[in-house]
């Protein structure tokens, strides 16, 4: 599992590739830190190359989410792959929650 | 205990070594004694070689002997044919020539060998150049100026090495016993979050003329989040499954909160929609925790076979060999106050529902492959319906363990199979 974070114009974007599971959600909790405790972040995942995500990995894309609106920020989530889009539809967050393009 | 039995040998061992050192010190020293004393009788040669107009290359011999425990010296001087020049002195009996035994001989020295293995001595050919011993060989040791510094050196690490046991004895002994502290209270809270886990799900199932319930729980090696609850009151059967994100003692107690909840607001007649809101509340209002869940809530009416159910965000669930028609909605404790809904459907008599959590469908192999829902789907149809309910939890349970062959469990797997009759 690979984060990677960029600053341009403004905007963070964030991809993630590989898997995000058990054990690669500790790693990416601590990457995605800088992203909390900011106002007015505008955050745009990239997840084109995120394989898989397990329960552990939602929560921490659902509590980032949630940290960011509070601070008055935007959370868009781009090129989700089939079998992760799966899982954001089965869970209800593609049509509740996040901001999936 | 074993961990102080090693240091205690380690430092017996040590203290071994510690002696036998300061004895090799005390070898070299004895030989730095015997060197000056050869030295004095090499000049004493050399003038008697001078005065008789002896063959310059004669060969001397000079032998020492270290006793193996009394550790005194002796030499003799002698020509090549065996007179003695000098007597040996110290000597507990006059060497005679077929204790010594040439090992190595050149132009410029050669070495016998005395008494067998006691000792070497190193004799010195000279033509112009003085007698000069070249080294003390015992059994297992050379003395020269370089093997006393090997010797030194040696001292220094086995020094260190003492330093390091008792660091260790002081230090990292009593920092290892805290680690294991540790992982020992972490083991206890492991055993009291897997006890609290199995203490909310359902271990007793409903027994009915109307229907059949079992259901299973295969906990991952840490504690998942993984429950089940089961009950019939006025002829309607309650189910839920659900999975609390998150694991470990804070997961177990939101789970095993949750699983209360379900029980006394079932039992009470709640309606789905409001189980499911209460549960979202409860989760929302523990925010610390940062836990949501996904929870499948179903009713059966066993007069009507009504069958309505609320899903939030589980996976999906499988009636009669195909997957539930359903609008997939949040899972529980992200929005507050979403509007779950229920769904309704008429199941046909002989109905069999089979629920579970996602460490089913996410049952991974040793490649890395998922089991998921087409593989579960296939499962369900080569099955014989006349099976119980406990035996296809088993059976699916078998073929998860299978499936993943040698590869690790990382999430609970739980099932539960209900038949209408």
């Amino acid at each position: 599992m690979k984060t990677t974070i960029l600053e341009k114009d403004g905007k963070t974007l964030v991809s993630i590739k590989g898997e995000l599971d058990t054990g690669t959600c500790a790693k990416f909790q601590e990457a995605v830190k800088p992203l909390t405790g900011k106002e007015g972040l505008d955050v745009e995942f990239d997840l084109s190359e995120l394989e898989y995500i397990s329960s552990r990995g939602l929560r921490i894309l659902i509590s980032l989410q949630q940290d960011i609106m509070a601070r008055g920020g935007k959370m868009r989530i781009k090129n989700v792959s089939t079998s992760v889009r799966e899982v954001f539809d089965v869970t209800g967050l593609s049509k509740s929650f996040l901001n999936i393009d | 205990m074993l961990l102080l039995t090693v240091f205690g040998l380690l430092i017996a061992a040590s203290t071994l070594l510690a002696v036998r050192l300061a004895r090799d010190v005390s070898l070299v020293r004895q030989y730095d004694a015997l060197m000056d004393d050869l030295k004095i009788i090499a000049g004493e040669v050399s003038e008697k070689l001078d005065d008789d107009d002896a063959d310059p290359y004669a060969f001397l011999e000079v032998t020492a002997r270290i006793q193996k425990n009394e550790r005194h010296f002796s030499y003799i001087l002698r020509e090549q044919d065996g007179t003695i020049l000098a007597p040996s002195f110290m000597l507990d009996r006059e060497l005679k020539m077929e204790d010594i035994h040439m090992l190595r001989k050149d132009n410029t020295a050669f070495v016998a060998h005395v008494w067998g293995v006691e000792c070497f001595v190193v004799r010195y050919a000279f033509e112009d150049h003085p007698l000069e011993l070249l080294g003390i060989y015992d059994d297992q040791y050379v003395f020269g100026d370089l093997d006393y510094a090997i010797h030194l050196f040696v001292g220094i690490l086995l020094g260190l090495f003492l330093l390091i046991l008792l660091l260790a004895w002081f230090w990292i002994i009593p920092a290892l016993s805290r680690v294991l502290e540790k992982k020992q209270r972490a083991e206890e809270e492991l055993m009291v979050a897997r006890d609290l886990q199995q203490k909310a799900v359902t271990k007793t199932f409903p027994r009915d003329d109307r229907c059949e319930v079992s259901a299973l729980l295969q906990p991952a090696r840490t504690v998942g989040g993984d429950i089940y609850r089961c009950l019939l009151s006025d002829n309607k059967l309650f189910f839920a499954v659900g999975d609390v994100s998150d694991k470990g003692m804070a997961a177990a107690y939101v789970m095993f909160l949750l699983s209360s909840v379900i029980q006394s607001q079932a039992g009470a007649h709640l309606s789905l929609t409001a189980l499911a809101g209460e549960i979202n509340r409860l989760l929302l209002d523990n925010p610390e925790y940062e836990m949501f869940c996904t929870l499948f809530l179903g009713t059966i009416d066993l007069d009507t076979r009504e069958f309505e159910y609320c899903n939030a965000g589980h996976t999906k669930t499988v009636v009669n060999g195909r997957f539930l028609p359903q609008d997939p909605q949040l899972i529980a404790g992200v929005v507050r106050d979403f509007p779950y809904k229920t769904e309704k459907m008429m199941l046909p008599p002989g109905s069999r529902l089979l629920l579970y959590t996602d460490g089913v469908t996410e049952n991974r192999n040793t490649g890395g492959a998922f089991f998921g829902e087409q593989r579960l789907l296939e499962w369900v149809a080569a099955q014989d319906p006349a099976d119980s309910c406990e035996k296809t939890c088993t059976r699916l349970l078998a073929a998860l363990d299978d499936f993943r062959g040698k590869a690790q469990q990382n999430d609970d797997i739980a099932i539960m199979c209900i038949k209408i009759l």
